[in-house]
């Protein structure tokens, strides 16, 4: 009896041990995982010279976990044992009521915010045209009511009361826009962006600023164009059990045409669209708007008459554009992370009438790009 | 290389077994030796000739102490001093000239740059571990190891090489040329890994992040109920932490068929800061015991010698746990209590009742670890202060609560795991229903470290450098 008990352990521990032991032999090493939306670490090359910098064995530990055997269904375990023994988040990611996932979120040091505000000042000192400053604030602020209990986060409001106070340039009230509309579907439940109508209430509170009228939202022709849309906050999460997010459009995709400079502004340009259509295959359908990340984007519309505008932006621009379509008769997209060249300039050289700094709170907290606005 | 990894888990540690058992009897140590520098080399390859340095200058320390131990009393004497104080050269080079340069620099004219100098892993344990034996060698109470292998594989034997237990030579002299290996045997020992693993990674990794959380508030956010929380959760870290690590050494020994000695007794149910450090890292304080506390007199020359005794014992004991002042008053901070216990707290505690004795020494370890771990006295001023309610954050926030109520479970669960409670328990089950138990026990913890693990991001060793 107690012989057959110890063989069993043996056999339990052994089996397990040997048995992934091979199967991570065996098993291909996987390029990218869709449930993360990141590519994994491949094989480090093996060099006496990275031996013994200590790099090889860190990457090879980091290529062992990423590669280890069904990975895909060992996130989401621990993600259920984490909400299982009480917690309330996983990887940084609260587990909101409604199956709403909604980033954690720390305000920085205003410090780091007083560099990036004082740079758009220079900027609407150094271009004859009017600068709009704009932040929009994010799901885990506008969705607070959704958050577990007591979670704890910092106020967006608060800081974008704080940036508003420090800049001189003219600034736009997203907040109370989106805020007014929490109960509405304004935000993605499994991604960080704002849905297409959590940007045409972004659009109207700009419209308002600018003293113009927006048109009411009945007036669109809404789409559905897909259903089974899972983002960067499921992505981080491991809470793979939650059901998708739907992708809505209200403006038709032949409203305007885009140029896209995706190796930048010398280069010429390749045509892309207000939806490119392919991204819906692809895990990152969010990039869909506009074609996800690029440098500098050229749209023109067909209201040749209207005023220019140039955006300095992140991501969340890209599904706000297609509402701008009617009022402008070109739109410019920079993107600071990769278009390396002087904003003034661009606005001096490309028959701009106005600038709009967009940007959602918690990427101009953690984007330091933002300071070359005042190059 | 730590256990609780991937690449320990399913690619060293399968491949160490399976050669270890596939190969004849006399190749065993050969394999051990071999293995062992991988697993040492894993992190920091260049100090392989550190730890190559250290085997050699103790095995022919222990040579020479043997050979004229008998004859030459004083030409012994002269090989282990030489060969204690290379010893003590290389850990206070390697671990604290940093420190020392800092603070010597401190006097105006001295300016003593600092090296930066990568800590070798585990160095605090091997060098202690081998100065141990040209010691017991002298004292004859074991035989110099003639065989360079076989001590080399003592000295860097990869269960307990980075993180103790710290095991004496004469424990293991005659296990290294002949063990017993048993399918009980190795069973128990997948048994102690298991719940080693289990402790590190579900346990001490979890509640860490907890502590993390409060470490990194500043004066105006420390609350009176948060900072309880993370020292609690801190006090609750290092042993899971630690006595995990310790129990997966023991376990992977016996997989091995070794059987070294236990370093931790359930120290979190100690009635006293004296019984405290008898089961809390056993082996150190046994060390410190044996080859410091006893050779300066011990108890045996008078109380005030005594006294001071244990001051130089606990202030070293101190230092060794870091390269940082803050040690050094952590270790007097436990000789003051100590001194008062054996001067006449102990005789006070005897006649006070058993909950308010446990409390007392567990209030006294708890403050501990805030000066243990908080990298400055001045953040550790901060600390307490919170903690005693004369802090700027008030009694409690909103994340206090949240905090609260995310981590209760898990808190709830390693305060319980950290008594015996569980263990009386379990030895009163019939046999027929732990052999039950246990496999499936085996079974839970090994899917779920593997999942935690696979999905680490926060995977820290207290102890791996020290």
């Amino acid at each position: 009896m107690k012989d057959k008990h110890g063989l069993l352990l043996v056999l339990i521990f052994t089996v397990f041990i040997g048995a992934f032991f091979l199967l991570n032999l065996i098993l291909p090493d996987r390029n990218f995982s869709d449930q993360e939306n990141r590519t994994l670490q491949q094989a480090p090359d093996f060099s006496f010279a990275s031996l013994f910098d200590g790099s090889y064995t860190q990457t090879y530990e980091k290529y062992a976990a990423d590669q280890f055997a069904f990975r895909d269904f060992w996130i989401p375990v621990k993600a259920r044992a984490e909400l299982l023994s009480g917690k309330r988040e996983n990887n940084g990611v609260y587990y909101g009521s409604d199956e709403t996932l909604l980033n954690q979120f720390t305000a920085p040091k205003t410090a780091d915010l007083d560099t990036k505000l004082s740079a758009i000042d220079t900027l609407a000192k150094n271009v004859d045209v009017p600068v709009r400053f704009a932040l929009i604030p994010g799901s885990t602020e506008i969705w607070s009511g959704k958050l577990p209990a007591d979670a704890p986060a910092d106020s967006q409001k608060a800081l974008i009361d704080y940036c508003y106070g420090k800049t001189s340039v003219d600034c736009v009230d997203f907040y109370s826009a989106l805020s007014a509309h929490s109960g509405d579907y304004i935000y993605y439940r499994t991604d960080h962006h704002w849905t297409s109508l959590g940007a045409y209430y972004g659009y109207c509170a700009l419209m308002d600023g600018l003293g113009l009228p927006c048109r009411d939202l009945s007036e669109y022709h809404r789409q559905t164009v897909s259903t089974d849309f899972y983002g960067t906050t499921y992505s981080a999460s491991g809470f793979s059990w939650i059901r998708p997010d739907s992708i809505e459009t209200y403006v038709d995709g032949d409203a305007a045409e885009v140029e896209s400079y995706a190796r930048g502004p010398s280069n010429a340009p390749t045509e892309s669209g207000l939806y490119v259509q392919t991204f819906l295959g692809k895990k990152d359908q969010y990039s869909m708007f506009l074609g996800g990340v690029t440098p500098l984007l050229h749209i023109t519309t067909k209201n040749a008459g209207a005023p220019s505008l140039l955006i300095v932006r992140d991501s969340y621009a890209d599904s706000l554009v297609p509402f701008l379509t009617d009022d402008f008769s070109s739109i410019d997209l920079i993107d600071l992370r990769y278009y390396k060249g002087s904003v003034a300039d661009y606005v001096k050289e490309h028959d701009i009438d106005s600038v709009l700094v967009l940007y959602s709170v918690a990427d101009f907290c953690t984007d330091d790009n933002i300071a070359l606005l005042g190059f | 290389m730590v256990f609780s990894s991937i690449v320990f888990l399913f690619e060293y540690l399968p491949v160490v077994l399976a050669v270890y058992y596939l190969v004849p009897a006399k190749w065993r140590n050969v394999w051990l030796f071999a293995a062992n520098m991988v697993f040492y080399g894993w992190g920091e390859p260049v100090y392989i000739l550190l730890m190559l340095f250290s085997i050699g200058i103790n095995y022919a320390a222990g040579l020479l102490v043997g050979k004229y131990r008998g004859c030459a009393r004083k030409k012994a004497r002269t090989a282990l001093g030489v060969n204690i104080a290379a010893n003590l050269a290389l850990l206070i080079f390697f671990k604290y000239f940093d420190l020392l340069a800092e603070t010597l620099s401190l006097i105006p004219g001295v300016a003593i740059p600092k090296l930066g100098l990568g800590l070798p892993i585990g160095i605090s344990f091997y060098t202690f571990q081998a100065m141990s034996y040209p010691i017991d060698v002298y004292r004859g109470d074991t035989e110099p190891q003639r065989n360079p292998l076989l001590f080399g594989t003592y000295i860097s034997l990869f269960p307990q090489l980075i993180a103790g237990p710290i095991v004496r030579y004469k424990d293991v002299d005659d296990q290294l040329q002949s063990r017993v290996h048993s399918t009980e045997k190795f069973a128990s020992g997948v048994c102690r890994f298991t719940i080693g693993l289990g402790k590190k990674v579900l346990i001490a990794n979890n509640v860490g992040a907890l502590w993390d959380v409060y470490a990194a508030k500043g004066a105006a956010d420390l609350t009176v109920l948060g900072s309880w929380l993370g020292i609690i959760a801190f006090t609750l870290q290092i042993y899971f932490d630690f006595s995990g690590y310790s129990d997966m050494a023991i376990g992977l020994g016996r997989m091995l068929g070794f059987e070294f000695l236990e370093n931790f007794n359930y120290p979190y149910i100690s009635k006293s800061v004296t019984e405290f450090w008898r089961r809390w890292h056993i082996s150190l304080s046994t060390w410190f015991r044996d080859y410091v506390y006893i050779p300066l007199g011990g108890n045996r020359k008078g109380l005030r010698r005594q006294l001071l005794n244990i001051v130089i014992v606990w202030a070293l004991t101190g230092m060794w746990h870091g390269a940082n002042w803050t040690f050094l008053v952590w270790g007097l901070y436990y000789a003051l209590f100590l001194v008062l216990e054996k001067a006449f707290l102990l005789k006070v505690l005897e006649r006070t009742p058993g909950v308010i004795r446990r409390l007392y020494t567990m209030l006294i370890v708890t403050c501990g670890w805030g000066i243990f771990q908080l990298n400055s006295l001045k953040a550790v001023a901060v600390y307490f202060k919170a903690m005693f309610g004369f802090g700027a954050g008030g009694l409690s926030d909103a994340g206090d609560l949240y905090y609260l109520a995310g981590y209760a479970a898990v808190l709830l669960a390693a305060a319980l795991f950290s008594t015996d409670l569980l263990r009386r328990g379990w030895e009163r089950l019939p046999q027929k229903v732990r052999g039950v138990l246990c496999p499936l026990g085996v079974c839970a913890i090994l899917f779920l470290s593997t999942a935690y693990l696979v999905d680490s991001t926060y995977n820290p060793f207290l102890y791996f450098r020290f």
